[in-house]
């Protein structure tokens, strides 16, 4: 699954706010990308905006090559193509029993009734509940593991190619938690799922994603494999992502630099990059040129960020791409601009 | 010194059912103490009885002894009356609360909500000072005065957790008790109230009870960390005595199931099946039906035994000098 260049626009009476905005993606088969940010940053606009559950603005979704824009198309895509959201309270129908959840999707997509029962006892036994158990029951008999199984196993029955969880654990308990992702993991190697996990988790995303996507604003701002991405992060924002995780560790996280201020809001967009007005490395420029996903790294770590950009006037190529910023005389700084709300 | 808080066996019952079964610790000043655990295990219950909150139904009992610096008695809090009560919550221990959108008065300015909690506690001060220490109040959890002229939903998640933090130190509380202030955050904001509340807590020398799931939360704020499971401590210890050394499985498996970076990708064997209903706790050891080490000698309860000093873990089989490797063998199907 491709997508390019997508954009989803949201309008209210007197704003407008560009919820995603050019944001480019490849997927594949057997692998788990992981879409990173904070909350607002368009991660869950991105998944809906993928299924056709949001109307776009601009670009569009290829499934294998082909262009998902027609009904048929967007029937197929989403049969092939399954969501897992995050509340697993709010997600499954409370007044119907666990097996007319999971058929519920095969009545929808009209599969041949022969095959119905087969697949709803494979699909329970995959998440690792016993069929016989569980069919009869209702979500209020479950617990939020169980509920979030039942969940996962409704998007199963179709037999998809790929997976969107969105938060798949986040309203879970600890040692719920790795059971979930036990499973999913599971699911993917069994079945050669393609997984896409959003999360604003980077040590999970860091424990499971082979790529990983950082979103901030709409935009993706670097990409590249997991290990890349969160090891050696190269955008600022990366990097302060990274430096908000928690570590269960003794003597961490004492001397950090932290994040300040808020998020903009996306209907009034700083210009230039739309991290400078909370980037730690900003100078001249940065608030006039709206940076672009370039190479940054080896395994196509690429991030859209001025630093790294050979074409800069200054002529910062003088210690290659990466040297600090910090170097440069303050007079370059550009004048802190306000943050927004503090 | 004597501590400014001392919490001994507490016990909070639904129906003759107990929900929270014997809880004791205690808290320096200054001191942080995490409060770790999952859904249900009776962290916010304890939490809720150390003001004596308790939705009704819910009795306790066991004594809570807080003494403030300055006063010359120590507070029985376990034997107080409603009505004594409302002279200690907010003046000697304040709460911050989880949903800090549901906290908050959706119709009133920040800063009328701040005076309201001022004038309630301390009678005859002048709405000069009133709004001196909004805007000071303010300041100190990091937000501009000028935001207290707005509405709480003109704020952003973080604002409000601020707002809330502002709430709970207004008449300058020698205890503060956050129940999970962080989880409806994202991580940048979480570690922007992480650090707020370590700053205010050398500043202010307040204490702190930090109540998380978030195990990794509680190492970065915390000097002391307490485990509950199932409605009481199965370990309690300084963070980096828990942390490097957990002496109960609880502990141990929690910890290895916490994705770290830099650390092992992948994921630990996870701990099969759900944290028990507290009301109706497993015989024994209530953590003996998971736990992959547990023998026929769990079904006696573990009494909680000192390790090593400070160190206490409620485990029949700790000290354990090494944990017996743990087979991978996936997922057991659940009927």
């Amino acid at each position: 699954m491709d997508v390019k260049d997508l954009a989803v626009t949201f309008r209210s009476r007197r704003k407008t706010s560009r919820a995603l905005d050019g944001v480019s993606l490849d997927w594949k088969r057997g692998e788990v990308l992981g879409v990173v940010g904070e909350s607002g940053c368009g991660k869950s606009t991105l998944a809906r905006a993928m299924l056709g559950l949001q109307e776009v603005s601009g670009g569009e979704v290829l499934l294998a090559g082909n262009p998902a824009g027609g009904r048929s198309e967007m029937r197929d895509l989403r049969r092939r193509v399954q969501m897992i959201f995050q509340d697993p309270y709010q997600t499954l129908n409370p007044r119907q029993k666990v097996g007319a959840i999971v058929a519920e999707p095969l009545i929808v997509q009209a599969v041949d009734k022969s095959v119905r029962q087969e697949r709803i006892l494979k699909a329970l036994t995959d998440v690792g509940l016993d069929p016989e158990t569980y069919l009869d029951r209702y979500p209020h008999q479950l617990s939020g593991g169980q509920r979030q199984r039942v969940a996962i196993a409704a998007a199963l029955v179709l037999e998809p190619d790929g997976l969107i969880c969105d938060e798949p654990v986040s309203m879970l308990d600890a040692s719920v938690r790795s059971q979930i992702l036990t499973v999913l993991m599971e699911l993917k190697e069994r079945r050669n799922l393609a997984l896409i996990f959003i999360t604003h988790d980077l040590s999970l995303a860091w424990s499971l994603c082979d790529r990983i996507a950082v979103m901030y604003l709409g935009r993706v701002v670097e990409t590249g494999t997991a290990v890349d991405v969160i090891e050696k992060p190269k955008h600022p924002y990366t990097t302060a992502l990274v430096a908000a995780v928690p570590v269960p560790a003794i003597g961490a996280g004492s001397s950090r630099a932290l994040l300040k201020g808020e998020l903009p809001d996306p209907s009034e967009l700083p210009p230039g990059c739309r991290f400078h007005p909370r980037c730690p490395k900003r100078f001249a420029g940065c608030d006039e040129i709206d940076p672009v996903l370039a190479a940054v790294g080896p395994h196509g770590q690429k991030a859209a960020c001025l630093l790294y950009d050979g074409a800069d006037p200054a002529g910062r190529s003088a210690g290659g791409p990466g040297t600090a910023p910090d170097a440069d005389p303050s007079s370059r700084l550009a004048p802190p601009a306000g943050l927004t709300g503090e | 010194m004597k501590n400014l808080l001392e919490v001994e066996d507490l016990r909070v019952e639904y129906r003759g059912r107990p929900i929270v079964g014997g809880v004791s610790f205690s808290l320096g000043k200054g001191e942080s103490l995490g409060l770790a655990g999952e859904s249900g295990c009776g962290k916010t219950t304890t939490a809720l009885s150390l003001m004596k909150m308790l939705p009704d139904g819910l009795k306790q009992s066991g004594g809570i002894t807080l003494r403030p610096e300055g006063l010359e008695e120590a507070i029985n809090i376990g034997k107080r009356t409603e009505a004594g009560m409302q002279v200690v919550r907010w003046r000697h221990v304040s709460l911050v609360f989880q949903g800090a959108m549901n906290s908050l008065d959706p119709v009133k300015h920040i800063d009328s909500q701040i005076a309201e909690v001022i004038r309630l506690h301390e009678k005859g001060v002048s709405s000069g000072e009133v709004s001196d220490r909004i805007a000071d109040l303010l300041t100190t959890v990091g937000l501009t005065p000028a935001l207290g002229k707005r509405y709480p939903h003109q704020l952003s998640g973080g604002q409000r957790q601020r707002v809330m933090i502002a709430l709970a130190l207004a008449c300058r509380p020698s205890l503060v008790v956050a129940d999970e202030p962080t989880t409806a955050l994202d991580v940048v904001n979480q570690a922007q109230v992480l650090e707020l509340l370590e700053r205010l807590r050398e500043e202010l020398g307040l204490s702190l009870i930090l109540i998380s799931h978030d195990l990794g939360v509680l190492a970065e704020t915390c000097d002391r960390i307490a485990v509950m499971y199932a409605g009481r401590i199965v370990e309690t210890g300084t963070v980096e005595a828990v942390f490097s050394n957990p002496q109960h499985p609880y502990t141990k498996r929690l910890l290895d199931s916490l994705p770290v970076i830099g650390g092992e990708r992948g994921l630990a064997p996870p701990i099969p099946g759900a944290p028990p209903d507290p009301g109706n706790p497993p015989k024994g050891c209530s953590f003996h039906p998971r736990c992959p080490y547990s023998t026929d000698r769990c079904l006696i309860e573990p009494e909680a035994r000192e390790i090593a000093a400070g160190h206490v873990a409620a485990c029949h089989f700790s000290p354990w000098a090494s944990w017996p490797e743990l087979e991978s063998s996936g997922l057991a199907v659940e009927s």
